[in-house]
C-alpha cells in the first residue's frame, strides 16, 4: 500500500506540538529536519510510531524523521501544506539550530568555522615562511639566491591570497555556492587591482579611483584581509539564497549567479571595503598615539589588543607606522611590541601544545607554535588561540607585559649614542628579530616574558573541553553496553537485545539450531531493539528488515528476528541502519515488535549467529 | 564447465534458512567450484553472507555452474536440489 503522504504529514504535525511550534523544516534524502521552538511539545513515542516515520533522532538542534528516500519530499511538501512552515533548505535549518545560540557567541564562532577546514593551508604556508624568511637574517647572502626566491613563492602563495581561501570556506559555512564564494575571494584580491601590502607605497592621490554612482572606489585589493571577506561572502551568500528562492526556475541558472555576483562586488567594494580602510587608517592612527603614551601603558594596550588586529587582518597596515619612525627617528619602536605580542601568542599556543590530549589539536599546535614564534601568527592564532580563546586572552596579557617593559629599555644605536629600544628594519618580529635590534639581551628577555607568561596563564587556566562534549554526546543516544556472548579468535560479539541468552541447539528452528548458518546463540528478547554486537560495518539490511548482516575483522555475523518472520513482509520491523553504515556496539540496527510477531505465530527469538564460524578458531557461545 | 537455469519457486526467495542448506549441499562437493548468478553478479554457493546479501526473491532466474570434480553427476545433484528445496 503506498503511504498517505497527507495523513503521515498530519500526524507528525499533531505530535510535534503543530505547526506553531516548528521553527524550520527541510528534508534531504531520507530524512525530514525539523527544527523544534519547544521540545516539550514533542511527543517522540507517538512520532516513532507513524505509518511512514521509520525512526527519529534529535542531534545538532534538529529533530530528524527518517522517512526513505522518493517518499520524503512528499511528505515534507504535505508537511509544508499541513503546518504552514515556509520551506528551508537543509542549510537553513542548520542555521536556525545555530541561531538558539545568543549572538555573540555565533560572531565568534563564525572565524573559527571559517579557519578550521583551511588550517593545513595556513598551517603549512605560515611555517614554511616563517623558516624561509628567517634564515636571510642570518645568513644574508640566501636572501639573492633562486631558492629564497622560489621558497618565498611557494611559502607566501597562502597568505598572499588568503583572501580566496578565506571565501571558499565562508561560502561554505554561510550555505553559499562555494565556486560564487571563490569568484569574490579572488575580486577582491584581483590583479588589476593595487597591492593592498604595497599601498602603503603611494601617495593618497597616487591611487587610482573608479567613480561609481556617487561612491569613491580606490582601487586597492584585500590582500591579507579577513573580516571583510567573510562579511562580503556573508553579503553574497543571502543574497543568492534569496534569489533563489524568488527568481522563477527556468531562469535562476542564470540569473541568481550573476546578479550575486554583481550586487557582492558592488556592496563589497563601495560599503564593506571603505567601512574597513576607514577603520583601518583610525586604527593606524590610534595605534601610533596610543604607544607614545603612558610611560608604558599606552604600548601595554597595544601589545593586548595587537592579536585583536591579526584578527582582523589589520596588522600587515603597520609597515607604515614602523617605516615613518625608521625614516624620522632612526629607530622602530613598534616592533618590540608586536614582538612581544606575536611571541606571547607563540606561549600560549605552546602550552596548549603541551598540555592538550587531543591528538588532532596536538598536530596543529606545535608546527603553528613554531610558525609564532619565527613572527607568523595567523595559524597559531586562528588555529588554536582564538579557537579556545582563553589562550588567547592569555596571549594578549603577555604581549601587553612584554610590550611595557619594552619601552622602558633602551639601546644602542650604530653611532653608539643611547636611543630608544627598537629594531632597525621592519617587518620582522620573533626569533628572525634578534638580528634586527638595538639591544639584543633586552630582546631575547622581552621575549621570555612575554612567552613566559601566555605560557604560564594558558597552562594553569585553559583546560580541554572535548571529553566533556563526547559524554553529551553519548546521552544524546545512550548505547547500551551489553555481556559478550560470542567469543573467537577473531573478536567478540556482545549480546544483540535484552532478554535471556539460550544456546544455539535450543533455538526452536532446526536450521538455526543444527548450526547449518554458524555457530551462535539465540536470545528471547525483552526489548524490541536489536543492538550491534560490536564496532564494525553492516553489510546487508533484508527488505524484510527482519534480519541484519555485520562484519568485522574477518567475523561474519546474521542477526536474525524470530522464525519464519521474513513471511511478515517487514510488517512490525524497523530498520535503524541501511547497508555500508559503520555502527559502533551497542548502537541500535533493528526494532521489532514482539506482540505482532506472537500474533502472527512465529517464535520472537533473536538470533545472533557468526556465519563463517567454520574458518574462525576457539568460537564459543554462551554467557560467561 | 556444466551449468543451468533456475527459476526460484520458493516464496520468500533465496532467504537464511534455504541458503544455510543450500551452501550445506554444496559443501558435500569439496572438488567442484559452483558458482551461482543472478544478472551481472555471481557468488561462491560457499559463501553463505555473499549469497543472502544477493536478495534473491521468488521468480528470479539464475544460473548455476558447476566447475571441477564430476561436473556432470554433480550438476544434475544440485539441481535436483534446487527443485526440491528452491
Amino acid at each position: 500500500m503506498a503511504l498517505d503522504y497527507r495523513k503521515c504529514a498530519e500526524e507528525i504535525a499533531a505530535n510535534i506540538g503543530g505547526g506553531s511550534n516548528v521553527i524550520s523544516a527541510a528534508h534531504c534524502a531520507t530524512r525530514l529536519r525539523l527544527v523544534i521552538a519547544d521540545n516539550s511539545k514533542v511527543n517522540k513515542e507517538a512520532l516513532e510510531n507513524i505509518d511512514g516515520v521509520k525512526g527519529m533522532f534529535e542531534s545538532n538542534g534538529q529533530l530528524q524523521l527518517i522517512i526513505g528516500t522518493g517518499t520524503v519530499n512528499k511528505v515534507y511538501d504535505e508537511f509544508l501544506a499541513v503546518t504552514g512552515a515556509s520551506a528551508a533548505s537543509k542549510a537553513d535549518v542548520k542555521a536556525a539550530a545555530a541561531s538558539r545560540m545568543p549572538l555573540w557567541k555565533k560572531i565568534l564562532k563564525t572565524p573559527g568555522d571559517v579557519f578550521v577546514p583551511i588550517l593545513p593551508a595556513i598551517v603549512a604556508s605560515g611555517l614554511m615562511m616563517g623558516i624561509v624568511e628567517a634564515i636571510p637574517k642570518f645568513w644574508p647572502a640566501f636572501g639573492n639566491s633562486d631558492w629564497f626566491s622560489f621558497l618565498d613563492l611557494v611559502a607566501n602563495t597562502a597568505f598572499a591570497l588568503l583572501p580566496v581561501l578565506v571565501a571558499i570556506s565562508s561560502a561554505r559555512v554561510f550555505g553559499g555556492n562555494i565556486f560564487l564564494g571563490a569568484v569574490i575571494g579572488l575580486m577582491m584580491v584581483h590583479p588589476a587591482l593595487i597591492n593592498a601590502w604595497t599601498v602603503g607605497n603611494y601617495a593618497p592621490g597616487e591611487i587610482p579611483v573608479w567613480h561609481l554612482f556617487f561612491f569613491k572606489v580606490q582601487q586597492v585589493g584585500y590582500q591579507g584581509h579577513v573580516i571583510p571577506v567573510i562579511l562580503a561572502v556573508l553579503l553574497m551568500s543571502t543574497v543568492e539564497k534569496w534569489l533563489h528562492k524568488h527568481v522563477p526556475e527556468m531562469i535562476d541558472l542564470f540569473v541568481t549567479p550573476l546578479c550575486t555576483v554583481l550586487i557582492t562586488a558592488f556592496v563589497t567594494f563601495t560599503v564593506i571595503g571603505p567601512i574597513f580602510s576607514v577603520f583601518e587608517s583610525w586604527v593606524l592612527v590610534g595605534a601610533e598615539k596610543l604607544i607614545t603614551i603612558g610611560h608604558g601603558a599606552g604600548a601595554a594596550v597595544m601589545g593586548a589588543i595587537y592579536p585583536l588586529t591579526v584578527v582582523m587582518g589589520l596588522h600587515h597596515m603597520y609597515n607604515v607606522i614602523e617605516a615613518g619612525m625608521i625614516s624620522s627617528t632612526g629607530v622602530n619602536f613598534w616592533m618590540p611590541i608586536a614582538s612581544a605580542a606575536n611571541f606571547a601568542q607563540f606561549g600560549a599556543c605552546l602550552a596548549v601544545a603541551l598540555k592538550c590530549k587531543n591528538q588532532k589539536t596536538k598536530s596543529v599546535a606545535l608546527p603553528s607554535s613554531l610558525s609564532a614564534s619565527l613572527g607568523i601568527t595567523e595559524p597559531a592564532i586562528f588555529g588554536i588561540n582564538f579557537r579556545f580563546m582563553k589562550p588567547f586572552i592569555a596571549g594578549m596579557i603577555g604581549g601587553a607585559v612584554g610590550s611595557f617593559f619594552s619601552t622602558w629599555m633602551h639601546g644602542i644605536n650604530a653611532k653608539g649614542e643611547i636611543v630608544k629600544f627598537g629594531a632597525t628594519t621592519y617587518g620582522v618580529t620573533g626569533i628572525p628579530g634578534i638580528p634586527a635590534v638595538n639591544n639584543v639581551p633586552m630582546y631575547i628577555v622581552e621575549l621570555c616574558i612575554a612567552s613566559g607568561i601566555a605560557f604560564a596563564i594558558t597552562w594553569f587556566i585553559w583546560k580541554e573541553d572535548a571529553p566533556a562534549k563526547k559524554a553529551k554526546k553519548g546521552a544524546e543516544e545512550p548505547p547500551k553496553d551489553m555481556p559478550v556472548v560470542v567469543r573467537c579468535s577473531a573478536g567478540e560479539l556482545k549480546q544483540p537485545v535484552e532478554g535471556k541468552v539460550i544456546d544455539r541447539e535450543s533455538i526452536p528452528d532446526e536450521t538455526f539450531a543444527t548450526g547449518i548458518l554458524g555457530d551462535g546463540i539465540g536470545v528471547e528478547p525483552t526489548s524490541g531493539t536489536v543492538l550491534a554486537p560490536f564496532d564494525g560495518t553492516v553489510t546487508s539490511v533484508f527488505d524484510t528488515k527482519h534480519a541484519v548482516t555485520l562484519e568485522k575483522d574477518g567475523m561474519e555475523v546474521l542477526i536474525h528476528i524470530g522464525v519464519n518472520t521474513v513471511n511478515m513482509n517487514g510488517d512490525g520491523f524497523t530498520a535503524y541502519v541501511k547497508e555500508g553504515d559503520e555502527v559502533k556496539a551497542g548502537q541500535r540496527l533493528l526494532g521489532f515488535d514482539s506482540a505482532k510477531i506472537k500474533a502472527a505465530g512465529y517464535s520472537d527469538c533473536v538470533v545472533m549467529l557468526l556465519t563463517n564460524s567454520d574458518d574462525l578458531d576457539d568460537v564459543e557461545c554462551g554467557l560467561k | 564447465m556444466k551449468s543451468f537455469d533456475y527459476v526460484i519457486t520458493d516464496p520468500v526467495g533465496i532467504h537464511a534458512r534455504p541458503a544455510g542448506i543450500l551452501v550445506k549441499e554444496v559443501k558435500n562437493y569439496k572438488d567442484s567450484t559452483i558458482t551461482l548468478t543472478k544478472g551481472e553478479k555471481s557468488v561462491n554457493l560457499l559463501k553463505l553472507m555473499a549469497l543472502m546479501q544477493m536478495g534473491i526473491k521468488q521468480g528470479d532466474k539464475v544460473t548455476v555452474t558447476v566447475e571441477g570434480g564430476d561436473e556432470e553427476a554433480v550438476c544434475a545433484k544440485i539441481e535436483e536440489f534446487f527443485k526440491a528445496n528452491m
